[in-house]
Parts: C-alpha cells; structure tokens; sequence
C-alpha cells in the first residue's frame, strides 16, 4: 500500500466521522445547522485549529508541547494589559505580546536540543510558569482586550466579519489557486494531476462556496476563518512543499539518518518551535478577544484539543507521520463536539467525560482501520 | 535412518499480492548443521517464521513434521513446546534486565509464589558455563557485547529443551573472534545432537560449518546438496539464477590528485572511552581507499569523524583539497563534498516510513529547491532518473522504503548520497545483509564512481570484499593505523595479522 492511499483513507474515516458526529447534532438540535451556529462554529474552530496547526510542527520531528494552552493565556494577557493599563494602541501591543511568544517558545526549542532534555519536561516547565506568569500579569483580575467604550483591532478580531462579496471573492481566488495547481501538475505530469486531484479540488471549493453561502447568510465570513484558512495555506506549503518540512518529517522518523543525511536537526526542531509561538500568539489574541476580556482561565487545557486534533487527525506522537488536512479535521471535530454539546446545554461534566471517549475511541479506530 | 527432527513439506505461503514461499520442502536431522542460503527476498525469513510458530497453523498450506508425525504450531510458544526455538537477528531479550533475569526470562522458578532467584541464578550459571560465556549474572544484557547476548539467547532455548535451533545470520552483528566462538559452539551442539539451521550470507562460514546446504530462490527450492561435495560456484549459481564470473569487479584505477589527507589524526568522543589515536592516510581521486580491522577497531568511528558525525579532533591534521577541513557537522561535511553511507542503514540511513523519493533526495533538498519550495518536477524527474540507472526494484518511488530488500534499501542510500555529487565517498560495510546479485551492482557502481574521479574510502569486514575492491588497504586495530597494503600485498593471512597485532607469520 502506498503511503498516499494510506493517508487518503484515513481522511475518509474522519470525514464520515464528523458527519456522523454532525448529523446527531442537527437531529438534535434545529439550530445546529443555522447561519449562526455555524458561523460561531467557525469561529471556535479557528482558534483550535490554529492552535493545532502549530502543535502539528512540533510533534512531527518527535516532540510535544503542554505549554500551549498556559502560553495562549498569557500571550493574550500581556497584550490585554499593554492596551488597557499601558495605553498602548491595540497593534504595536499585539505585535509586542507576539514577539514575546516567538522569543519564548524559541528559547525552549533551544534548551529541549542544546541540553538533550525532553519536550515533555521543558513545556511541562512551560505550562506551570507560563500559568503563574499570566496570573501575575493580569493581577488575577479581568482586564477587558478594549479600553471601555471603544471598540479597537484587538476587540475586533472575533466580530469583524467580511461583506458578503469579499467572501464571494476569496472564494473565487481559492478556486483559481486550486485548479490552477491541478492544470500545472496535470501539465507536468506529476503526482495530484490526476481525476482524483481534481475531484479532491473540486470538493474544496464546493465545501468554500458551501461555507460562504451560509456564513452569508449570518454576517459573513468571520475574520478568524480567513486567519484559519491562511495558517492552514501556510502549514500545507512548508510541511508537504517545503524543504523545511521534509526535515520535520525526517527527524521524526528517525532522527540519526535525518542527521547523517546533513540535515540541521537542532536548527529545524528551534524553527518549529519559534512558529508554534507565533501560533500561540494569533491563538491568544482570538481566543482572549472571543472572551471579550483577558481571565484567568483563557487557554485552560488548550493545549490538551491541540495534541487531540493532531492525534484524531493521524498525527503519530512518535513524530514522522502526519497531515494538516488531518489536523483539520481533527480540531472540527474536537470543535464541533464542543459547540454542538454547548447547543445542547449539555452539563461541563458530561462534555469533558464525551471528549475525552471521543479522543480515545477515534484514536482506537485509526490505528484499526490503518492496519 | 530415523525421521528428522524436524521436517517442512511443501510449504506454500502467501502474503497479499505475493507468494513468498511456492511449495518449498525442507529438513533437518538430529546432529546436523543444514544451512541455508538465498538471496534476500528468496524467502528464508518466512520460511523459519513458518517453522517457528511465527506464522500460525493455518496460515500456511503444506505440512510441518515433527519425529515424522504431523505439528500444528498456532504460535511460537507451541514451536517451542515442540522443541524448535528460532534465535532472531532481532534478540528477544529484555535490556535491562540481568542475564540470568533473561535466561529464565517468563519462566522464573517459584518458591510460596515468589521468585527463587538463587535457583534461578544457580541454573542459569550452569547453562553460561556449558555455553563457555563469561559473563556477570548481574550485568544488565544491554551492557553485553552482541556475541554474548545471543549466548544468552541460546542458553535460554537450550534450558527449554530445544532440540532444533534455527540461527538467522547469527554471525552478522559479531566481531571476528567472537564468530569463531559461536561456530565453535554450533559444532559442539551438533555433536551433542541438536538440529541446527543455520542461515548466513557468508558462504565461508556456510561450507565450513554446514553438512548440507540447501538454496532458496524466489521462494522455492532450488537445490539441496551434501556441503563436503559441494561446488562454491554452483551454489552461488543457484542462489542468483546466473553465473557470476567475476564477484569482485574492481577495475584497474587511475588515481588523481590526492583528496583527502590525513596525518597523525587523533580524536575522541565525550566520554573519552572510544578514541582514534595516530591515523595516517591518502585518499586519491579515482580510487579506493580500503579501511579494515576488527569488529571496534574504529573504522565506522574514523568514518564519522571525517564526516563530522562523531569525536572531537585533539591531534593530527585532515585536509581536504589541501586546505584543512574539520566539519562541525554532517551538513559541513556533506557542503564541503563528502558524502556518507552509513554502517547500520535501518538506524543511521533511512527514514524507513517515508517513501523512495523522499529518502532519494533527503540530503539534497536544497539544491532541489526554486523560491524556497522544493521542485516537485524536478525531483520526480531526478528521483526516476536514478531507480532506472541504480536499478532499484520498488513497485513505485511512492512506495516506502521500509518494506524494500536489504539490497534495494542500500540502493537508495547510494543514491542518496551520489546525488550531491561528492568528491570523496565514504561507504561504511556497504553490502552487509545484501544479496550476491545486489552486492555484484554495488561493486559495479563503485568503479563508475571512481571512474567519475570520486575518491571511495570503503570499510569492510569481509576480507574477501576488502581485497578485492580497494586499491589500497589501511588495517586499524584499537584506534590505531595498523598498515598500509597495496592491492598486490594485501593477502587475507596478511590483513589478519595486522589487525591482531601479530607480526607475519606469527
């Protein structure tokens, strides 16, 4: 069996996973499958999968990161603070509090390489310290993302949505761009120029225009979407197009020959942990401003539906083995068991018991059906 | 004459989409060594998988006899039962468990429910003792040599009363001496009346040791024959379907300029307990540079240190070129123009999950790539370019390279690594576990190498290999050059005596 086929059918089983999941949920409730249930929907799965997108760089070369969900606090914490109690405009914050979270995650990629310590321990570090840090930081109060009254970027990241055309627009790009990618493989000749290339275009445009046309109908395409579609664009490029994320799927699947083959694992596994700090910081800004406020309990146990997207999404935690569209997956359906469960008030209790047999059974069930 | 031991009869044996074994018929007596030969992927491995209960009754047509009557093993546990006791190139010791904790290992002798480790130790002394291994009781089996461990593989079937033991390449991983021994004590077993079978790639070891010898082609028997009467050639002619005229295809060189210099080289690791001390050598464009000694004389250690892999420089001088060169790193080396083919390629080459093309162009990503993005064209069109002309046998270049033959994987390695087009290659046992045919190709594409005024510095513990592929030789022995051969002085008995230490004719 060839390594693409395996990993088509696994997508397979996912996708009816999530209808199955989906279809209880519009059953149960009318409201599911409204314009703007879904739009939240989007909004929820953006930071998840954003967030998991990262986690993604990180576990292919062989590694973990539980500081995430301390990291989105605190990241969205400083620059709620920087804007409220500094009175620094809404960006030049957001771009300070992301800086820090470039810089910190760096300088545990660096000492997990340079001093031979386990992932598991340095972020572990990380999750403690980074919790304490964030509570410092806001004082264990309630800091709002805005000054009172006025509405700035940071407080619009979660409310702004696009007109209606634009979302038509983009829509249109993406079909350019995948179809245009299809015609240049097709005219080369090489993989994914295919019928099944086209057909796996063609859905995805199919799923946008889906998508667009019901968003519209709410408010529009909700900005966090187009941030979730850009890292999503972002991930797939360096992971399956890059040289970059040859080297991540190289030292995950074996490190010694990833490094006799010339390749700089100490540089790559830093370079990976530096961009899940950038997707800590976008995750931090969302998630506080979805929350209109910096708390102390933002990022709670985040970083635990990243590591689940990516494990549900066929991600091996060994490293090595892995796909963004699986990790996508993964997170709608960590997000969409979340946002269908809230519909339904279903209690707290139940909803962590659900998730947590979900997480376990769609694991049980991949590793079956990719025997 | 009694029944054998242990006898298979047409055993045919399918996995989906191939048959490995079609019908194939094979037996072995009490008090006999039976080797038995074949090329990779001729279908040894199923074979004593089938014998040992790997591949469950039922999994298999044909039968499997025991003393003459019908034996039905559902799982190794039962072939064991019977008798039959497989030791594995892959140990099934527990490491960090002691050794007398591993011969006893799930069959601990009990007193009121709990171990009685001073039986357990005095019976396992007993077996290490017939066995002739020196070892600790206590000394965790990770801390043994390769030729001890497997010691205790064997002490831990014989106390289960195997009557048939099935050694897979027993000598592969084991220093020199430490083969010696082991066939030492296949011969002793023998007389004691144990059934050996016995697999190696090492047709040496194969006639001195073995009664009969029967060859495996493509899953089928080719030939069965008593090993005294027996012609080396027509063996080899079975096992690869063709005659090989010439094993050894070293053509005449024309050596160049020097390209790599050593002098007095001295290096360490961290730990300082491995070091390389006083290591002098040329290796000329066009040629091959020879590096032999004994199983941790430090050839693989020299090898990664020259490609920065291994050891701190403390002494001596490297040049390049002329010019000085101490790579930091495998990138350095690999930028500077080495390239290296690793010892072990299941742990130090391959990424073995991943597919043909990506290990082809792992160490060439760069190179590969326009805007920061590899050329997906490019790579295919580099990537067909050389499984046609390296003749790597894959169903496709997606294929993962894990489910490839010893000689295939190797293939893709020296892809690999010709693909940065190197000035000087280093090639580190680069035919171990690789069959006759795939060994020929190899040797084949180091003469178009040099042919190209690539300098090849090639290690090899096969004597035979070593002569007859360098054109010059440098024996090391504990860290240390221990003489330089030409190509007419080097004779096996001379190469020996180096590595021992003995002065010739000692």
């Amino acid at each position: 069996m060839s390594a693409a086929r395996a990993r088509l059918g696994g997508d397979a089983s996912r996708a009816l996973a999530l209808a199955a999941i989906a279809g209880v949920f519009a059953v149960l409730s009318p409201d599911f499958l409204g314009a703007r249930n879904l739009s939240m929907l989007a909004i929820e799965l953006s930071t998840t999968a954003i967030l998991a997108l990262g986690m993604f760089l990180i576990i292919l070369p062989g590694h973990i990161d539980l500081s995430a969900g301390s990291g989105v606090g605190l990241i969205g914490g400083v620059a709620a603070v920087l804007v409220t109690r500094e009175g620094w405009p809404a960006p030049a914050a957001m771009a300070a509090a992301a800086a820090l979270a470039v810089l910190l995650w760096r300088a545990m990629g660096r000492t997990i390489v340079s001093q031979r310590m386990p992932a598991f321990i340095i972020t572990l570090g990380g999750l403690l310290a980074f919790k304490g840090l964030f509570w410092m930081v806001i004082r264990n109060a309630t800091v709002p993302v805005s000054p009172a009254g006025a509405l700035n970027v940071y407080a619009r990241l979660t409310t702004t949505y696009l007109p209606p055309a634009w979302g038509w627009a983009l829509t249109a790009a993406l079909a350019a761009v995948l179809f245009g990618r299809w015609a240049r493989a097709r005219a080369r000749g090489g993989s994914g120029g295919d019928e099944e290339g086209f057909l796996r275009a063609l859905i995805s445009v199919q799923l946008a225009a889906l998508f667009t046309a019901v968003v519209n109908g709410f408010r529009g395409v909700p900005l966090p979407a187009v941030f979730l579609a850009l890292s999503y664009a972002a991930v797939v490029v360096l992971t399956e197009h890059a040289p970059f994320g040859r080297r991540l799927f190289a030292i995950g699947g074996n490190e010694e020959a990833a490094r006799l083959a010339g390749i700089d694992v100490h540089g790559t596994v830093v370079t990976a942990f530096a961009l899940m700090g950038a997707a800590v910081a976008v995750t931090g800004f969302l998630q506080t401003a979805y929350a209109g406020a910096s708390t102390t309990t933002v990022g709670d146990l985040m970083e635990l539906d990243a590591i689940a997207a990516c494990v549900i999404g066929g991600t091996s935690l060994n490293g090595g083995r892995g796909s963004a569209r699986g990790v996508i997956f993964g997170a709608l359906i960590m997000a969409t068991l979340l946002n269908g469960m809230t519909l339904l008030a279903v209690a707290p209790e139940i909803k962590y018991v659900t998730r947590g047999v979900v997480l376990a059974l769609a694991v049980w069930l991949d590793a079956r059906l990719s025997r | 004459m009694s029944a054998p031991l242990l006898e298979a009869r047409g055993i045919v044996k399918s996995f989906p989409g191939v048959v490995a074994l079609r019908g194939v018929s094979f037996d072995v007596r009490a008090g006999e060594i039976h080797a038995l030969c074949g090329e990779n992927g001729a279908g040894k491995s199923t074979l004593i998988k089938v014998l040992s209960g790997v591949h469950p009754f039922g999994s298999y047509d044909g039968d499997i006899l025991v003393d003459g009557a019908p034996a039905r093993f559902l799982s190794v546990a039962d072939a064991q039962k019977a008798g039959v006791a497989a030791i594995a190139q892959e140990l099934a010791l527990v490491p960090a468990l002691s050794v007398a904790e591993n011969v006893r290992l799930g069959d601990w002798p009990t007193k009121s429910g709990l171990v009685d480790w001073v039986e357990a130790r005095r019976d396992a002394r007993e077996w290490l003792e017939r066995l002739g291994l020196d070892a600790d009781l206590d000394t965790p089996v990770e801390k043994l040599a390769a030729g001890q461990r497997q010691l205790v593989e064997i002490a831990k079937a014989l106390r289960r009363r195997a009557r048939v033991l099935i050694l897979d390449e027993p000598t592969a991983a084991l220093a020199e001496s430490e083969a010696v021994r082991l066939m030492d004590l296949a011969r002793t077993l023998r007389a004691e009346g144990i059934g050996i079978v016995y697999i190696s790639h090492r047709l040496d070891e194969v006639f001195s040791l073995a009664d009969r010898v029967t060859v495996l082609r493509d899953g089928a028997t080719v030939s069965t024959r008593s090993a005294s009467g027996a012609d080396r050639s027509a063996v080899i002619r079975d096992m690869v379907g063709r005659e090989i005229s010439d094993l050894f295809p070293r053509r005449a060189p024309h050596p160049g300029a020097v390209r790599l210099r050593a002098a007095g080289l001295c290096a360490r690791d961290e730990g300082g307990t491995r070091e390389l001390r006083d290591i002098s050598f040329e290796a000329r464009a066009g040629e091959v540079l020879g590096i032999g000694g004994l199983m941790g004389a430090g050839r693989s250690e020299l090898l990664l240190h020259l490609f920065g892999a291994w050891g701190e420089r403390v002494g001596g001088t490297l040049e390049l070129d002329g010019a000085p060169f101490s790579p930091a790193s495998p990138k350095e080396a690999l930028e500077a123009g080495l390239s290296l083919v690793a010892e072990d390629r299941r742990r130090q080459g391959l990424v073995l999950g991943q597919s043909v093309g990506f290990n082809l162009s792992l160490s060439t990503l760069d190179a590969l790539s326009r805007g920061g993005l590899v050329d997906a064209a490019e790579e295919q069109s580099l990537n067909a370019r050389d499984r046609e002309d390296l003749r790597i046998k894959t169903p496709s270049l997606d294929s993962v390279v894990g489910g490839l033959s010893g000689g295939n994987q190797q293939k893709v390695l020296i892809g690999r690594a010709r693909r940065s087009a190197p000035k000087v290659l280093l090639l580190d046992e680069p035919t171990r576990g690789v069959d006759v045919g795939a060994k020929v190709e190899i040797y084949e594409l180091v003469n178009r190498m040099t042919e190209r005024g690539i300098a090849v510095i090639l290690v090899s513990s096969e004597l035979p290999e070593l002569i007859g592929m360098s054109d010059r030789i440098v024996m090391l022995r504990e860290g240390r050059s221990a003489g330089e051969f030409s190509r007419a002085e080097a004779t096996q008995e001379r190469l020996i005596a180096a590595a021992l230490g003995q002065s010739e004719g000692a």
